[in-house]
Order: C-alpha cells, then sequence, then structure tokens
C-alpha cells in the first residue's frame, strides 16, 4: 500500500513540476531560515553554559539611582568588593576581579607587535571561577605569579608560532611577562572578551592601580564562586548588610551631599550577563531578550508562510485529485486511509524540501557567521539536541500543513467526482485559501514596516540623535594625546581641524563630579576638552562663547592657582537651576578641579571645590548610544598629560584629500609615535559600535522579509496560475458576452488585490504596535511615520499585482473562441 | 441477492429539490446480468451509486446480499464496498499517476492483499482482458478501448459479488465496446452479479432483464434470456 501511494505521489509531484517545485522551494527555503534563526537563537541563548560548574559562577551587578537621576545598573563594581566579599562570607569558594587595560595594551615579541584590545588584568584566582578548557599549563595557578600571563591558543600562535610557549616572555607596554599557561581559543557565545589573561599582581596591572581608588571607582568586573549548596539568594539578601556595613562609609565620606533613593548590590548568574545586559561595564554588548523572542517569531512565521503555500496550492489544485479520490473510494478506501495517503505526500514534500534546507543552510552559514560575528556550528549529525529539534520542525510543518488538505481531498463523495461532477467542499476551501493569502501579506507587510522603521531608527542614531558632524572625522588614539601631536597633525595637508580630548568627551567611560550653584548641588558628568573640540564636530554654542586658546582663564594646563572656565551642556544648565542657556553664561559654579587627573590616582584626594565661570552652553551630544539619556556634563581645558585627561585626537578632514591626509598621518605617527601601534578609526564607524546589534537585527529582519515575501509572491504566482486557468471557461464567455481585456485584467487583479488589502487591515495596527514597543527602548527615537504605513500598503498592493499580473495579462488577451473550447 | 423497496432519493440544494429515485422496487439474484437503460436525468446513474453503496437512500430499505444497509455508516459501506464490489466507468476513471498494474492493484490494497498475492491476481485480470503487455504503461499512453479493458481488469481483480457498469462502452466505438461486453458477459456466466446502465439497445440485449427508468422510476422489465 505504502509503494502504491508514494508511486503516487512522486508521480503527481513530477507531473506537476512547476507547482511542485514552487511548494518545496518555498519550504526549503523557509527551513533554511527557520534553522538559521534558530542556531542563532540557541547561540545566544546559551552564553557561558560551557564552562563546568556554571551554576555556582555569579557576576557582581550593582543598581543605584542617585536623587533625581535616572537609575544605573551597572556589571562593574569597585577594587575592594572582591577582597571583602571573601572575607565576609565563607559560603564564597573564590572571588577574583577582572579589567581591562584602558587603554589597549601593546604587546611585543621580536618583531611581531600589536595593540591589544582584548587584554584583561585578571587576580590568579580568575580561572578557578572561570575553568575554560586548557590546552597547555594550569590556568587555576598559572596567574599567582605577579609576571604571569595566560594566553588563546591562536594568540599563541600569533606571537610565538606554536600552541604551547609556556615560559615564552612578551613585552606588555614593556613589561616583561612570561607565558604560564594557554586555553582554548574562547567561543562566541561567553560573555568574556580576551585573548590575553595578565596576572593582576603585576605592578603595572591596572588591578593595581585600581586598588588605590578601594570603592570610589567602578571599573573592573568581581566574580564569585559559590561553594556546593549555598543559595545565591540566602547570599542576596545577606548583601545589603555586606553594603551598609563595606561600601557606604566610604561612599559617603566621598560624597557627603549625594543622596540615593536606591542601592542593591546582588549576585548575576554567569548564565544571565548575556541576556540581561547591565548598562555599563559588560565586556561584550548584551542580547535583547524581546528582540531575540521576535527573532524567533519571525523564524515561526516564514515557516508559517511556506506553510500556508502548501496548503493553497494542495487545495486549490484538489479538483484534480479528485478522480483518484473518487476511484479509491469507490474501491474500498476509508477517508482514514487516504488522509494516510495524502499526510504521506505532505510528508514527501516536506523531506525533499529539508534535505534541500540542510544544504542551503550549510551553505549560508558562512556568510551567516562573518555577518554576526559569531562562530556557530551546524554539527547536526552528531548533534542529537539539534537533529531532533530539526526532524520535529519538519515533522510537525508536514502535521499542521498536511492535515487540511488532507481532509479537504478525503471528503470528495465519489459519486459526485466520478461523474465528473462538483468537488464537495470547494467554497469553504476557496474561502480558507483566501484567510490564508492574507494572513501570508498581513506577515510580509509587518515585516516590511518593520524593517523601514528599525533602519529609520538606527539611520537616526547614527547621524541626528547625537547632535554631532561625524562626517570625515578621524579619531587618532594616543597615550596621551599632545599638544605636540596635535600641531603635527594640524599641519598635515586635507586636515582641516584637530583637537585632543578626554576619553569621557567621546564617552570612552565616564567620571561625575558634584557641582554646586546657588545652594543646588548635582552630580554632573565631566570631560576635559582641547580648544577646537567642538568645531571639530560641528557643535555650537547655544548661549556664549566655546574655549579659545587666546583666552588664559580658559586653559586648565597654564593656570598655577585658579580653575579654569566650564562649558555645560543643555541638561547641565537645567539641573543646575538656570532657566534658560543664556542664564547660565557669566554664572559662577563650584566645582572640582584636579590638576594632575591620571589613572594613576584614580580616588586620590579630591580637591577643595574652586569657582569658576559658565562661558558657554552646547547642545546636548554624545558619542554613546541613544538607548540611553545624555548625561548633564560639563567641559574644561585642562593639562593634556595623562591618557584620562588627554586620550584621542579628533581630526576633521577634507573630504576631498581624504585618503590622502590619512596615509599621511599614518606617515607621521611611523615617526612621533613612539613605536606605538597606530589606532585610529573614523568617528562613525567608530559609532557604529555602539548600533552594531540595531543594524544586525535590522538586517535580519530585512532578510527575513525579503525571503517571507520571496516565500508569499511563489504561493501567489502559482495560486494565480491556477485559477486563472480554472476561470478560463468563464473569461471566455465573459468575452463572448461583449468585456474588453481591460475589464478581464481589472477582474483578475481585483480578486488579488482584496486578500492584501484585509491584510493591510490587520498588519498595519499590528505593526504600529510592535514598532511602538521597540523604539521605547530607546531615550532617543523617530516616530513611527504615516508615511511608512502608507508605503507599506501600497508596497503590498504592488507585489501582489507584480506577482499575479503575467498570468491575468496573458488570459485576458486570449481569443474567446479558445477560452470556450477548453474543458 | 440485490433488493430494493420503496426507496427514494432525493437531491436537495437551497432552492432546488430534485426526484431523482420515486418509490423504486426491483429484485436482482446472485449471477444476473441486468441492464439499465432510460433517457438522460431519468436516474439511472443514481440508482447505480444506490445500488454500489456510493449513496444512500432518502427513504426506503436496501438488503444488500442479505443485509440491510439503507442506514449504514460510511465506514461499514465502505467495508461493503470493498469486500464485494467492482465498478466500470464509461469515463474509464483510472488513476493518471499510476501504471497500468498500479492502478489495477488499487483494487486489492484495501483489502490487505498480500503484495506477492497482488501481483499474481493483477497478472492473471490482465491477461484475462488482454492488456498484460501493456502493464507498465500510464493511462494516457493506451486507447480508450485499452484503458476501459484495465477498467474492467480493475473490477475483476478484487473477485467481487457484484460488478457495476455505468455506460462502459459508451466512449468507445464498436469492437472495443464489443470486447468489453464479452469481459462482462464471462464474468456473468462466472456467477458475478453484473448491472450495466447503457444506451445501447444492442449491448443491452446481451443481459438477462433490461429494466427501464424514467423520472426515477421503473417503467418496464424486459426479460431477455433465461
Amino acid at each position: 500500500m505504502f509503494g502504491n501511494y508514494l508511486a503516487a505521489s512522486l508521480r503527481n509531484l513530477a507531473r506537476n513540476r512547476l507547482y511542485a517545485g514552487i511548494t518545496i522551494a518555498g519550504l526549503a527555503i523557509a527551513f533554511s531560515s527557520a534553522m538559521l534563526i534558530g542556531l542563532y537563537l540557541r547561540h545566544e541563548l546559551t552564553y557561558d553554559r560551557f564552562i563546568p560548574g556554571h551554576e555556582r559562577v555569579f557576576l557582581l551587578n550593582q543598581k543605584i539611582k542617585p536623587e533625581n537621576k535616572p537609575l544605573v545598573d551597572m556589571d562593574d563594581s569597585s577594587a575592594n568588593l572582591a577582597a571583602d566579599l571573601k572575607l565576609d562570607f565563607p559560603q564564597i569558594e573564590y572571588a577574583a576581579r577582572m579589567a581591562p587595560s584602558g587603554f589597549p595594551a601593546t604587546v611585543r615579541r621580536g618583531s611581531v607587535s600589536n595593540s591589544e584590545r582584548n587584554f584583561a588584568w585578571v587576580d590568579p584566582d580568575f580561572f578557578k571561577i572561570l575553568p575554560v578548557p586548557t590546552v597547555a599549563g594550569d590556568a587555576g595557578t598559572a596567574l599567582e605569579a605577579p609576571d604571569a600571563i595566560v594566553l588563546t591558543r591562536s594568540t599563541a600562535r600569533r606571537y610565538f608560532g606554536k600552541d604551547a610557549p609556556l615560559g615564552g616572555q612578551l613585552l606588555v607596554d614593556g613589561n616583561p611577562m612570561r607565558v604560564a599557561a594557554v586555553i582554548e581559543d574562547l567561543p562566541t557565545n561567553t560573555h568574556l572578551v580576551g585573548d590575553l589573561f595578565a596576572s593582576g599582581r603585576a605592578p603595572a596591572s591596572m588591578l593595581r592601580k585600581l586598588d588605590a581608588a578601594g570603592y570610589s571607582a567602578n571599573s573592573n568586573l568581581t566574580y564569585v564562586r559559590l561553594k556546593a549548596g549555598v543559595s545565591a539568594s540566602a547570599m542576596n539578601a545577606a548583601l545589603r548588610g555586606f553594603a551598609e556595613r563595606r561600601i557606604w562609609p566610604a561612599h559617603r565620606l566621598q560624597n557627603p551631599n549625594e543622596k540615593i533613593d536606591l542601592y542593591e548590590l546582588r549576585l548575576k548568574p554567569l548564565t544571565s550577563i548575556h541576556l540581561q545586559p547591565a548598562d555599563g561595564g559588560d565586556p561584550k554588548p548584551g542580547a535583547d531578550v524581546k528582540v531575540l523572542a521576535g527573532i524567533g517569531v519571525i523564524g515561526v512565521l516564514i515557516v508559517v508562510v511556506a506553510a500556508i503555500n502548501f496548503v493553497t496550492l494542495m487545495t486549490a489544485r484538489a479538483a484534480r485529485r479528485a478522480v483518484e479520490v473518487g476511484v479509491r473510494k469507490a474501491l474500498g478506501a476509508g477517508r482514514g486511509d487516504l488522509i494516510v495517503q495524502f499526510m504521506g505526500e505532505a510528508f514527501v514534500y516536506v523531506a525533499v524540501a529539508l534535505v534541500l534546507a540542510v544544504a542551503i543552510a550549510e551553505l549560508l552559514l558562512p556568510a551567516v557567521n562573518a555577518a554576526l560575528q559569531r562562530k556557530i556550528a551546524f554539527s547536526y549529525l552528531t548533534d542529537p539536541p539539534l537533529l531532533i529539534a530539526m526532524l520535529g520542525a519538519a515533522l510537525a510543518t508536514a502535521l499542521l500543513a498536511g492535515l487540511y488538505p488532507a481532509l479537504v481531498l478525503s471528503s470528495f463523495r465519489p459519486a459526485s467526482v466520478l461523474k465528473g461532477g462538483p468537488v464537495a467542499s470547494g467554497g469553504g476551501g476557496i474561502v480558507v485559501r483566501q484567510v490564508l493569502v492574507v494572513a501570508q501579506f498581513a506577515v510580509l507587510i509587518t515585516l516590511v514596516l518593520s524593517t523601514v522603521t528599525i533602519f529609520r531608527q538606527t539611520a537616526f542614531a547614527l547621524r541626528d540623535a547625537t547632535h554631532t558632524d561625524k562626517a570625515g572625522v578621524l579619531i587618532l588614539f594616543a597615550a596621551p594625546c599632545t599638544d605636540t601631536l596635535r600641531d603635527a597633525v594640524r599641519a598635515v595637508p586635507g586636515v582641516r581641524a584637530a583637537a585632543c580630548s578626554s576619553p569621557m568627551a567621546v564617552n570612552l567611560g565616564n567620571s561625575q563630579d558634584m557641582v554646586e550653584a546657588a545652594g543646588r548641588h548635582v552630580l554632573l558628568n565631566y570631560a576635559p576638552v582641547d580648544f577646537g573640540f567642538f568645531d571639530v564636530y560641528g557643535v555650537r554654542p547655544l548661549a556664549g562663547r566655546v574655549f579659545q586658546s587666546d583666552r588664559p582663564g580658559d586653559d586648565g594646563a597654564k593656570l598655577a592657582n585658579t580653575s579654569p572656565t566650564l562649558m555645560l551642556n543643555e541638561s547641565a544648565a537645567r539641573m543646575l537651576g538656570f532657566k534658560s542657556p543664556q542664564a547660565a553664561v557669566g554664572h559662577l559654579v563650584s566645582w572640582h578641579f584636579i590638576r594632575g587627573l591620571s589613572m594613576t590616582n584614580l580616588g586620590g584626594t579630591i580637591p577643595p571645590p574652586q569657582k569658576s565661570e559658565v562661558i558657554g552652553v552646547v547642545p546636548d551630544f554624545t558619542f554613546g548610544s541613544v538607548r540611553q539619556p545624555i548625561n548633564p556634563s560639563y567641559y574644561y581645558v585642562g593639562p593634556k598629560d595623562d591618557v584620562l585627561g588627554s586620550v584621542a585626537l579628533n581630526i576633521k578632514l577634507n573630504p576631498e584629500h581624504t585618503t590622502q591626509a590619512v596615509s599621511d598621518i599614518g606617515r607621521l605617527w611611523a615617526k612621533i609615535g613612539r613605536g606605538m601601534p597606530l589606532q585610529q578609526y573614523f568617528a562613525d564607524q567608530f559609532m557604529l559600535r555602539l548600533y552594531i546589534d540595531n543594524i544586525i537585527q535590522g538586517g535580519f529582519v530585512a532578510i527575513c522579509a525579503v525571503i517571507a515575501i520571496s516565500i508569499a509572491c511563489l504561493g501567489l504566482f502559482a495560486l494565480s496560475a491556477y485559477t486563472t486557468e480554472r476561470r478560463t471557461k468563464e473569461i471566455g464567455i465573459r468575452k463572448a458576452m461583449g468585456a474588453s481585456s481591460q475589464d478581464i485584467l481589472r477582474l483578475l487583479l481585483w480578486q488579488f488585490t482584496q486578500p492584501v488589502l484585509w491584510a493591510n487591515v490587520l498588519a498595519l495596527p499590528a505593526a504600529w504596535l510592535v514598532m511602538n514597543w521597540w523604539l521605547k527602548g530607546f531615550a532617543y527615537h523617530v516616530s513611527v511615520a504615516p508615511w511608512t504605513f502608507a508605503a507599506a500598503a501600497v508596497a503590498g498592493v504592488l507585489i501582489a499585482w507584480g506577482t499575479v499580473f503575467v498570468h491575468a495579462l496573458r488570459v485576458s488577451r486570449a481569443r474567446p473562441v479558445g477560452a470556450l473550447r477548453y474543458e | 441477492m440485490l433488493r430494493l423497496d420503496k426507496v427514494t432519493k432525493v437531491y436537495r440544494t437551497a432552492e432546488v429539490e430534485t426526484l431523482a429515485l420515486n418509490e423504486i422496487s426491483l429484485e436482482i439474484g446472485a449471477g444476473e446480468f441486468v441492464a439499465i437503460m432510460g433517457p438522460s436525468g431519468c436516474g439511472k446513474s443514481t440508482l447505480l451509486n444506490t445500488l454500489g453503496l456510493l449513496d444512500t437512500p432518502t427513504s426506503g430499505a436496501y438488503s444488500f446480499f442479505g443485509e440491510d444497509v439503507a442506514r449504514r455508516s460510511e465506514r461499514e459501506l465502505t467495508v461493503l464496498r470493498r469486500d464485494r464490489i467492482g465498478f466500470v466507468f464509461q469515463s474509464f476513471n483510472l488513476i493518471d499517476d499510476l501504471t497500468v498494474a498500479e492502478n489495477v492493484e488499487v483494487a486489492l490494497l484495501y483489502r490487505k492483499v498480500p503484495s506477492a498475492e497482488r501481483r499474481r491476481r493483477v497478472t492473471e485480470a490482465l491477461e484475462r482482458v488482454g492488456i498484460a503487455h501493456r502493464a507498465r504503461h500510464r493511462p494516457q499512453q493506451l486507447s480508450g478501448g485499452q484503458q476501459q479493458r484495465v477498467a474492467v481488469a480493475r473490477a475483476l481483480v478484487s473477485e467481487p459479488s457484484l460488478i457495476l457498469a455505468d455506460e462502459p462502452t459508451g466512449n468507445l466505438d464498436t469492437a472495443n465496446g464489443e470486447a468489453v461486453m464479452a469481459l462482462l458477459t464471462d464474468a456473468a456466466a462466472a456467477g458475478v452479479t453484473v448491472v450495466m446502465v447503457t444506451h445501447s439497445l444492442s449491448h443491452a440485449a446481451v443481459a438477462q432483464r433490461t429494466i427501464k427508468l424514467l423520472d426515477g422510476r421503473v417503467v418496464s422489465e424486459t426479460l431477455l434470456a433465461a
């Protein structure tokens, strides 16, 4: 029996190559998309699960809500935290810190020299908490020695040309360090970013510098591994008392005027770091669970769109199988037999599509990995859960898509169909098909609208929302950025302007100071800048003036006993109680001018407050993400002798000489850069790092929209071919009665326009809700524009017309005599 | 063996009610060859479908080989059809996607006949109708007469008690029509009850009895041969 069914299925499939091909192609494209989406989602949902005992590993997270300011959620914490936790809680097996190198470390061995962005200083117990797979040595004990460094396998190869160069020497910022262990390259589904992990005990270690800051800075990550059987929730409860005991006394001493509405210190599970990202501190951008859920829904929708093709084409063409059904029933087939047969056909279609989909997914995975910057594997043969999920999903699709056509086909009454009579349930079938086409188009209109909105928001975030003109601006990192370097670069042909700035000015870290004006105390961000900094980015003052090098009072580097003048951004002026930007200009504010601002004296004694004149107010601008509100900030020109005060040279280039200027600056750096690797980025590309997830999301949704549109168009194309063919006789009669070709064309196009109009009715409100919800995640965002809705609605109709036009035109032009002879 | 007692069949649509069979009573014996004649729309095919359990009467009683089947469920009718009836249609109704042999085999599939036996019986049936050499062809590759012979083979292969033939020669030329009639006559001679709807007087003459229908009623019965 099975052989007979299979023969009928395969031959039916072969005889109807167009329809079968369209159905299978749609299913194959949909399955491969769903596989890639599924692999991506699994990757995102399994961060750090490769670490043995990850259930007992936690990162310390802090939530602080200062009075009148938004809540800050940070994964970075203070240098003293790890040691104090270990002292106070015997439940903790190990506690260790990780700190980035600050300015990217220069690592050298012989002629190989690199600026290492993925360099971290870690406490000796770090790899006991996070026991990653090791290639050579014992990473758990390797970092006890102050000159020890642990490399990943590929970093070891990069410097030493071999996998296990134990004992090999590297120069880190000129200090010799010894390779004590080599670990496997980290997978991409870990929150860790690291190629080199150096012992925090090294004299040059950032952790040693942070030790001096105690609880006054939050610049490192603190990890703990709890002893077996210890409850995380009990620990969290105990951490409240710990904060009162250990953290607050130090904090209050430093900021006596600061009022805090809420403070919480808690353990964040290792596996939640990626899915519950904080506002600051995470080594990698986190994932947005809602967006992941959205991507998952899109994956399912694509399969649904393809399954709908299967249902519409199978039921539309049911009449052609009517004789077979009639004969089989007359010969004794029960309805169950026929349901089994037609369900079997669905399985044949799905099986063929699945094989094709696996091939497509394998072909596309390298490109997907490159685009997503991931290392996702697709080893379905050695990955039983993946294989089961794939087969299960295919089986479910076959069952769901096959059931309705099987029920329709098996319901034919043999007495009627064998005499060529009307096929039963045809009317119901037409309604169901219309509903399914409406559903398909609703999905694709929603996807088109989502794509457009995501791209508008990304463009807004990169161009308009930051209120700076970053076009043609090159940022060169120097340690530190000095007047000499700046002046040398200014002399390069093609350079229009150049100015140094602190890392805070370009949102690479932030520092805060308690500022007072007319009795009002406010915590403001501060950022030392250089003369001409605002000009480079086209930031014009709303009131007053910018810093001028010919005014001695503006230059903090040259003032011996007084503090330099200040500029505020609009938010800072407002928070200090000034009614307008103009009102702030000329007023004195009291602040703490740290003359020797430096990485080495972080957390040192804060000087007494001094009063300075506000000379100008600039609009709020940012180099950070528009997801967070722009911080109220003040700016001043300070000394340029340390990276904390001056790290970035911002260079505005003449667009006509960009290439030449960039290479000239490179040559200049080779001469005066003291052998340091050149690190320069175009400002707009530098901003891209903040929105890379947006761009990936936008690209993802756009690709999914194109896929869904293609599949839906394939289905509509086949359905229109079939429908016009079925209506050939009717069209002949209409033409014989005097209808013109245009009348017929209008009739057929209208038939396919109706479902698209209904789809708009469903899709537009849904898309409006979804996009408003998504945009709420940004502090600054575009609004959902009515024109995009109109455009999506029109696009839906045009797509439908474009798809069915060929068939409609052909049939409408046919001579009536030919059509009447049909059947 | 087949007995209809005041069988009425009414087709109802939203606007029209059609009386297709009007209190028909008749009896057909085992091994009998009966022809049904009448003008278009007189209810011939409805009668045949009712006899073949493809349709159920609106009222009246139908005894099918001793069983009252007028109120049986579709499932029970399916089982009876599978075990007792073979069909031959005017338009052959072969499944285009299956070969000749596979088409004939369909009649055995639902009876759970083991595959070796199926093959043997299909070959026998095809030889019996003289089309064994075309076993691997598709229906579209055969002439009308050849297709109808396949349809007869399909009806015979399950060794039914009853063969229902709806204008089996309607689409055939004279020679092929004669050949198909010969096959049906042979089946009747072998003890199979054959009920055939036909417009052809000469083919009706081959049957033992001719029943004439008009407007859903039996208007005459002619016994042609003993």
